[in-house]
């Protein structure tokens, strides 16, 4: 099928970038095991596991940075050549940049390298460090940035030659949640015009918001793929919150295991299977007590990738991610400069 | 808005070498090196114009007794002329009586004093040679002068007599006697080439290992191919080295102007040349560095894998000292056309006569195939180690990159 092409010419929105079997091993470590997935244009497709999963590897395999041992990365059914990849953006989750050059002259020579002429160049780079926050930082060698700011320079970077996909190695890391929620708006509008964006990330509570696929990987192994609302709705398990006014012992027996209760005993999780009927649960629960709010529901994508990844023991309520690192990691930022 | 065009590959490496110049010059180390360098440079010319300057003082001359008026004249101009030859300053002065010429010595006003009627070179305690020689062949030449117009020659026939043609110096063995002076200036070249090498190759060297080793080649490889990083380094880096050398050179012909060392013609007509075998051995050599750069993936490594390209370079050089003395045996002609050597060779031979036509293009067109090998050799080890992190491949078995298909 031939790709249609937008009133600008652009292929749009049945492009689609395939990695087909991809694998990898570095002497007896294999990182990556027949790798396989989708990412469609006009998706954000998130990419999870734990460290060490392969999800680097993966993503410098599409960008062709890697030889692989097997399988086949096809972009629109056209296999990825270096001349193909200049259409992607990418951002490695190192620090891609000369450390002494000056932000703008960095902008300007990669828009240059990337085939913008001087003048798009220019104006690329100042449209990108205007919405990325950092026009005031413009003449700053990139030393010289905090180390969120430098992430929002490698990402003007991926972004500047208007690509038809992104892949983003952990774009969120280091960010501020203003910030982070600046980069979740360009994403989403990327997408929007038809962009195919795969974004890695260890902050689930962000990918569940930001993105509408995942793919996680596990000892170089994809364990679990497909739209977060259907991954979440395919669990065999749901959960009834209910919250009473005051302390209130609960429930009462059945069927059903009791999950958790918060400090002062009014907050309740029970978790059930997906035929228990909701609505005797919640009734019974107001015979016991004031009930001042209640819900049912599927699992969130944290504990999707929990038990994807085979650490279901792992506490539902926890802050934690499966890495140990600190899932509020963007508060901790929150005083970085901008 | 329509996609961006991809750049082309000259784009590319112009790009590439473009940041290198901009990023370099910029820098305070190179600002700093380079006024250091013209301080240098300057300040030997300065230095030499002293010790120089203590060599060939004016010489003051005395001409006595004032009244025989013609032939102080005469000889004021003869002496003048003579001291010129000898390429000394005379200042004559005309003094009334021998009497007074001879206090005006004992005071240490004067050098010498010529006294025109008892036919004697007065001096205090010594005088060195020199003088003597110009005041002795001065005198000679208004005698000469003085008897050729006795013979009832006129001013311009006697001018024509005394003015001789030079003599062309000939050695037996049929050269012109300048070799020496201009196997000097192929050797300049040579340690020129050697110099600028030193620093900018490992410029080049630890540029190349210095974004591989960081995350900064995986966002550059997306746009370009490793051999338009490669090209547009040694091309950029040329250019810095090139920037540095001008001013060393500018520098230098203020210092020259300030020591008052003249520099024969035969060193000026070597310059072009010279030229173009010190940008193609530095094309050589820093692409041969990039490929070393290339074989690693650490700066710790980049030193050992340079190794065998310093000892080429340092192995050139020093035959040039070698076989300055025998530019026309065999072996000086073989190693100044094949490319490890020729950069360094090749203008010294050049520079003495001893290269035929044939040796010079040969040579040329070795280096241009082996900058063009290097090159392409670079490009795929570069790609290579960095497809396959963390491999690091040995100088063995790097020819084997060469085949098409790897």
């Amino acid at each position: 099928m031939p790709p249609q092409r937008g009133p600008d010419g652009r292929v749009r929105l049945t492009c689609v970038l395939l990695v087909d079997g991809i694998s990898k091993r570095y002497g007896d470590v294999v990182a990556l095991d027949e790798v396989s997935f989708e990412v469609p244009a006009g998706k954000v497709v998130g990419f999870l596991g734990p460290n060490g999963a392969g999800k680097t590897t993966a993503m410098r395999a599409i960008m062709r940075l890697i030889a692989l041992d097997a399988g086949e990365v096809v972009w629109n059914d056209v296999s990825v050549t270096p001349r193909l990849r200049q259409r992607f953006g990418y951002m490695p989750a190192e620090r891609g940049m000369y450390q002494r050059m000056k932000v703008r002259d960095h902008l300007l020579y990669y828009g240059r390298l990337s085939g913008l002429s001087s003048a798009r160049a220019a104006s690329a780079a100042d449209v990108w460090l205007e919405r990325l926050g950092l026009t005031d930082r413009a003449d700053a060698t990139v030393q010289a940035l905090s180390s969120g700011n430098q992430q929002r320079v490698q990402l003007a970077l991926a972004l500047l030659n208007d690509p038809e996909l992104l892949v983003l190695d952990e774009p969120f890391s280091g960010l501020d949640p203003v910030a982070t929620q600046v980069l979740a708006e360009v994403l989403r509008e990327q997408v929007d015009q038809g962009t195919a964006l795969l974004l890695s990330s260890h902050q689930l509570d962000l990918v569940a918001e930001v993105c509408s696929a995942v793919v996680i990987v596990d000892h170089g192994q994809v364990v679990l793929r497909g739209d977060v609302a259907e991954l979440r709705a395919a669990s065999e398990v749901r959960y009834v919150d209910v919250e009473f006014a005051t302390t209130t012992t609960w429930p009462p027996g059945g069927p059903v295991d009791r999950m958790a209760i918060d400090g002062d005993g009014r907050r309740h999780r029970i978790s059930v299977g997906t035929s228990i009927d909701a609505q005797r649960i919640v009734e019974d629960a107001h015979r016991v007590g004031e009930v001042i709010s209640y819900s049912f529901a599927p699992p969130d994508l944290s504990e999707v990738f929990m038990r994807a990844v085979g650490r279901d023991t792992v506490e539902v309520s926890s802050a934690l991610t499966p890495d140990g690192t600190d899932r509020t990691t963007g508060a901790s930022h929150a005083r970085s400069r901008r | 808005m329509s996609r961006p065009a991809r750049q082309s590959t000259a784009g590319t490496i112009r790009l590439v070498a473009g940041r290198e110049v901009r990023e370099r010059v910029r820098a305070r180390s190179f600002l700093l090196g380079t006024a250091l360098l013209v301080l240098i440079v300057l300040a030997f010319g300065v230095v030499s114009n002293f010790i120089g300057g203590d060599d060939t003082p004016t010489i003051d001359i005395g001409v006595a007794p004032a009244d025989v008026t013609a032939a102080a004249a005469d000889l004021e101009e003869a002496l003048g002329d003579t001291a010129a030859l000898f390429g000394r300053d005379a200042v004559v002065t005309s003094i009334d009586t021998a009497a007074a010429a001879r206090e005006q010595l004992e005071r240490d006003d004067l050098d010498v004093v010529v006294d025109i009627e008892r036919q004697e070179i007065v001096f205090a305690d010594r005088v060195d040679d020199e003088v003597l020689a110009i005041a002795q062949q001065a005198w000679s030449s208004i005698e000469v002068r003085s008897a050729l117009a006795d013979f009832g020659l006129d001013p311009a026939q006697i001018d024509a007599a005394l003015t001789p043609t030079a003599l062309q110096p000939v050695s037996l063995d049929g050269d012109d006697g300048v070799d020496g002076l201009a196997i000097l200036t192929g050797m300049i070249t040579a340690i020129l080439l050697y110099i600028v090498l030193q620093t900018f190759g490992t410029y080049v060297l630890t540029g190349v290992v210095e974004e591989k080793s960081t995350a900064v080649i995986e966002v550059l490889l997306v746009r370009a191919n490793p051999h338009q990083l490669i090209a547009g380094k040694v091309i950029g880096i040329g250019v810095v080295a090139m920037i540095q050398f001008a001013a060393a050179v500018a520098a230098g012909l203020v210092s020259l102007g300030i020591s008052g060392v003249e520099v024969p013609g035969e060193v000026w007509a070597a310059v072009p040349m010279s030229i173009v075998w010190f940008l193609g051995g530095y094309a050589l050599y820093s692409t041969l560095f990039a490929l070393a750069g290339s074989l690693v993936s650490r700066q710790e490594d980049a030193n050992a894998a340079a190794m065998p390209i310093n000892t080429a370079l340092i192995g050139a050089y020093v035959l040039v000292f070698v076989l300055g003395s025998d530019p026309e045996s065999t072996t000086s002609a073989v190693l100044s056309v094949i490319p490890p050597s020729a950069p360094l060779l090749m203008p010294m031979r050049m520079a003495a006569g001893a290269a035929t036509a044939v040796e010079v293009i040969a040579a040329l067109v070795l280096l241009v195939v082996a900058i063009l090998l290097a090159w392409r050799l670079a490009g795929r080890i570069f790609e290579h180690v960095l497809l396959n992190r963390g491999s690091r491949i040995a100088w063995r078995d790097a020819a084997a990159y060469l085949r098409p298909g790897r």
